[in-house]
C-alpha cells in the first residue's frame, strides 16, 4: 500500500468516523437531552384520548314500565374533500333512500367546501350499518344519544325533557338530573393508518358509569286514564286549561298528574311555553269553595263549632264590613254540615268571623301548608299566595273562607284534602319512588313523609261525615258519586281575576277521595274557564271525577263497599 | 500477501454450539413475533367483541323503547278498538272475589295442630300433613 492509498483510506475512515460521531451526537441529543419533550410529542401524535359518556338513566313508572330512555344513534357526516372527487352523484343516489333525503340536497353537502359537513343527525343504528356496508369513501359517523319517550305526551309535564346536551330542563329529567346523568370515562388508544383502533395498544381504559334509573310513583295506566278523561273534558267543556292529579292520601304518592294543554315529549321544542308549563305546581288561582275545608276543619279542630251547630245564612246576602257577600243559592239557617255540603259562602264566612277569628284562621292556613311549597320532586313549583295577617283588610276574614284573597296551586289543595282524609296527617307529595342502578340495586328509596298535623283524627272524621254528603243528591256534586263506593269531596267554583277585576270566567274544581272511611285514592279535577254554560264545580268537574274514579278503582281491583263494606283490598 | 495460517478442521462441538445459538435466537425471534401477532389478533378480537356488546346494548335500548311503546295503554286501547276485540273490564257480577286472609288465618294454616291432637279431636286416624301458604287475594293485579 503506497502513501496515496493510505491517505485516501485515512480520509474515508476519518469522514466515516466524523459522520458516525455526528449521528451519535444527534441520537444522544434526541434520545437523552430532548427525550421527555420528544416522547411527549410522539405520544400526542400516536395516542388519542377518547371520551366515553355514560348512558343517561331511564325513567320508569311504579310497575317498571319505561317512560324515558336514551338510545344510541349516529350523526352521519361527510368529508367533502374526499366525496367531491369520488363520484358524489353516485354517493348521493345511494344515501338518498337510506337517509330519506333529496339527492340535490345531498349533492350540495357532498360537494361543498371544507373537510367536514353534517349530513343527517339522529340516524338509527340499523340505517348506519346499511350505509357502512356500502363502504362509501368520505362518509363518517359520530356517536349521538337520543332521548326517547315511548309514550309521547303521556305524563309529559312530570317526565320532562332534555336539551341538546342531554341535560334535563324540565320535570323529573331536570330535578333528578344528578342521578340520571352518568359519569364519563375515557380511554387512551392508538389508531392504525386506516384510523382503526389498535386494541392491544390501549393504555388506559376508564369505564363510564351509566346514569341511575329513576322509578316514579306514577302508574302509567292510571296516568292514561287521567289523560283520556281530561282530554274528553277538554272536548266537552272547552276550557282554556285543565288539571287532574291522583294521589294516595296515606302516603302522599302521586299516581297521576295530567295537564292540558300538553305536548309531545319527542318534539318538545315545537311546543309553546304555555303548553310545557306544569299547571299542577306552577299555576296559582283562588281555590274557591274547596277552601271551605280549611276554615270548617279549623273551627271543628278548635272545638269552636260542631257539625250540628246552626248559622243563619241570611237568605243569600250578608252585609259585612260595608260589602254584601252572596251565596249561589239563598239559604236560611244551615248547620255546619249543611254549610259544607251545600257550599254556603255566608255560612263559611260566619264560622270564620264569629268563631274562628283571623289569627286562628291564618294559623290553619299555614298549618295546611298554604303559602309555601309542598316540596314535590319537580322543578318550578311556586308557593302560592297567603298574605300575612298584617296585610289583611277588614273584608279578608269573610272572603278567605270561601277561597278568595288567597291563591293556591292544585297540588297544595290536594295535599290539604289529603290531610283531611288521612287522620289529619299532612303528607309531603312525592313522585320519585326510588333510584336504582342498572343491576337493580337501590341507591335512594323514598318513604312517605309527614310534614304536619293540622287537625286531629276526630276532626277528620267529622269532616268526612259532611264531605260524604257532597256527592249525594242534596249536595253540590251528585254527579261525582261513584257506583259502589262511598266518595267524599268538595266542589269549588272560583271567579277568575283578570286585570285586577273579577270577570265572568270560572275555575271549576272538585277534590274528592274514596272510599271515604279508609281512603285509597284522592283525585283533584280542575278546569280553567269551561265554556258552554255550565261552570259549577259539581256539574263540570264532578262528572270527570266520577269517570276517573270509576276506572281507577276498577283497575286497582278495589272491592266495592256495597258488598264488602269495610274490606278494602290495598291497591297494589 | 501469502497466507501462512494453517487450515484447522471444524470442530463438531463448536459448530453445534453455533447452530444451537442460531436456532435459539431464531426460536426466540419467532416466538416474539408470534406472541406479538397473537396480542394484536386477540386485541382485534377483543375490539370486535366490545363492538358487538356495544351494538347489542344499543339494540336492546332501542327494543326496550319499542316494547314500551307497544305496551302503552293508549296503543293497546286503539288496537282493541281497531280489531274489534271487545276487550272490556269484567263487570262486578262476572268476578269471583276470594277473601284475603288476615294474620289469624296465616297462623292457623302455617302452624297446624299436631296430627295426634287433631286425631283425638276428630276421632280419626292421624294422616300426614303438609304446610301450605295461605291463599292470597286474586283481586290484586
Amino acid at each position: 500500500m503506497n502513501g496515496s492509498h493510505k491517505t485516501r483510506a485515512m480520509i474515508i475512515v476519518t469522514s466515516l468516523s466524523l459522520l458516525f460521531t455526528a449521528l451519535c451526537g444527534r441520537l444522544i441529543q434526541l434520545h437523552v437531552f430532548r427525550h421527555s419533550e420528544l416522547s411527549a410529542e410522539a405520544s400526542r401524535n400516536r395516542e388519542i384520548v377518547v371520551q366515553r359518556h355514560g348512558r343517561r338513566g331511564e325513567i320508569r313508572d311504579c310497575n317498571g314500565y319505561l317512560l324515558a330512555n336514551s338510545q344510541s344513534v349516529r350523526l352521519v357526516c361527510a368529508d367533502p374533500s374526499i366525496t367531491a372527487s369520488n363520484n358524489p352523484a353516485a354517493i348521493a343516489a345511494q344515501l338518498s333512500p337510506l337517509l330519506k333525503m333529496d339527492v340535490p340536497a345531498l349533492m350540495t353537502k357532498l360537494t361543498g367546501p371544507g373537510k367536514y359537513t353534517r349530513i343527517k343527525p339522529k340516524v338509527d343504528e340499523e340505517t348506519a350499518q346499511k350505509i357502512r356496508a356500502l363502504k362509501l369513501k368520505g362518509i363518517i359517523f359520530e356517536d349521538q344519544y337520543l332521548r326517547a319517550y315511548p309514550h309521547g305526551a303521556l305524563a309529559s309535564h312530570v317526565v320532562g325533557f332534555v336539551d341538546g346536551g342531554h341535560k334535563g330542563v324540565q320535570g323529573i329529567e331536570s330535578s333528578m338530573n344528578q342521578h340520571l346523568e352518568g359519569v364519563a370515562g375515557y380511554e387512551v388508544i392508538e389508531r392504525d393508518r386506516k384510523g382503526r383502533e389498535i386494541r392491544a395498544l390501549r393504555t388506559e381504559d376508564i369505564e363510564p358509569r351509566d346514569g341511575y334509573h329513576v322509578v316514579l310513583t306514577l302508574d302509567q295506566v292510571i296516568q292514561h286514564i287521567a289523560e283520556t278523561e281530561l282530554e274528553k273534558a277538554m272536548t266537552e267543556f272547552r276550557p282554556q286549561a285543565g288539571v287532574i292529579i291522583i294521589s294516595r292520601p296515606k302516603t302522599g304518592e302521586i299516581l297521576a298528574m295530567s295537564c292540558r294543554p300538553t305536548f309531545d315529549l319527542n318534539n318538545a321544542g315545537a311546543a309553546s311555553a304555555d303548553a310545557r308549563r306544569n299547571r299542577c305546581i306552577s299555576d296559582v288561582a283562588e281555590p274557591g269553595s274547596t277552601f271551605k275545608i280549611v276554615v270548617c276543619s279549623g273551627a271543628l279542630n278548635e272545638k269552636l263549632i260542631r257539625l250540628s251547630d246552626a248559622f243563619n245564612c241570611e237568605s243569600g246576602a250578608w252585609l259585612y264590613a260595608g260589602r254584601i257577600l252572596h251565596d249561589a243559592h239563598p239559604y236560611g239557617t244551615l248547620t255546619v254540615e249543611q254549610i259544607l255540603f251545600k257550599s254556603s259562602n255566608i255560612g263559611a264566612a260566619k264560622i270564620a268571623v264569629l268563631r274562628l277569628g283571623p289569627a286562628r284562621l291564618y294559623e290553619y292556613i299555614r298549618r295546611y301548608g298554604f303559602g309555601k311549597k309542598t316540596g314535590v320532586d319537580l322543578p318550578g313549583e311556586v308557593s302560592g299566595i297567603a298574605h300575612p295577617l298584617a296585610r289583611w283588610n277588614p273584608l279578608s276574614i269573610s272572603r278567605i273562607p270561601m277561597g278568595h284573597e288567597i291563591a293556591a296551586t292544585p297540588i297544595q289543595m290536594l295535599c290539604a284534602m289529603n290531610a283531611i282524609c288521612n287522620g289529619g296527617k299532612l303528607m309531603k307529595p312525592y313522585l320519585v319512588k326510588r333510584v336504582v342502578d342498572s343491576t337493580g340495586r337501590v341507591i335512594v328509596e323514598a318513604a312517605p313523609q309527614q310534614v304536619g298535623q293540622p287537625i286531629s283524627p276526630t276532626t277528620t272524621a267529622a269532616m268526612t261525615v259532611a264531605l260524604r254528603r257532597v256527592t249525594t243528591p242534596e249536595g253540590t256534586a251528585p254527579k261525582a258519586a261513584v257506583d259502589g263506593y262511598d266518595a267524599a269531596g268538595k266542589t269549588g267554583t272560583a271567579q277568575k281575576v283578570e286585570g285586577g277585576q273579577y270577570v265572568n270566567k270560572y275555575y271549576s274544581s272538585f277534590i274528592g277521595y274514596l272510599p271515604s272511611e279508609n281512603p285509597e285514592l284522592s283525585i283533584l279535577v280542575s278546569l280553567d274557564d269551561p265554556s258552554g254554560g255550565a261552570y259549577y264545580g259539581g256539574s263540570v268537574s264532578g262528572p270527570v271525577f266520577q269517570r276517573v274514579a270509576s276506572k281507577v278503582v276498577e283497575y286497582l281491583g278495589m272491592l266495592p263497599q256495597k258488598t264488602h263494606p269495610r274490606q278494602m283490598v290495598s291497591a297494589r | 500477501m501469502k497466507c501462512n495460517r494453517k487450515r484447522e478442521p471444524l470442530r463438531v462441538g463448536t459448530v453445534s454450539r453455533s447452530v444451537l445459538a442460531c436456532v435459539c435466537i431464531a426460536v426466540v425471534g419467532v416466538a416474539y413475533v408470534w406472541q406479538k401477532n397473537q396480542i394484536y389478533r386477540l386485541g382485534g378480537e377483543l375490539k370486535k367483541r366490545e363492538d358487538d356488546a356495544s351494538a347489542a346494548v344499543k339494540r336492546t335500548t332501542m327494543l326496550t323503547a319499542q316494547l314500551a311503546q307497544l305496551k302503552s295503554p293508549a296503543l293497546l286501547e286503539s288496537r282493541c278498538q281497531q280489531y274489534g276485540l271487545g276487550l272490556v273490564a269484567p263487570r262486578e257480577q262476572q268476578m269471583v272475589r276470594l277473601p284475603e286472609p288476615g294474620p289469624e288465618w296465616d297462623a292457623k294454616i302455617l302452624t297446624p295442630a299436631s296430627p295426634k291432637t287433631a286425631a283425638a279431636n276428630t276421632g280419626k286416624k292421624p294422616v300426614a300433613t303438609t304446610t301450605r301458604t295461605a291463599p292470597r287475594t286474586l283481586a290484586k293485579r
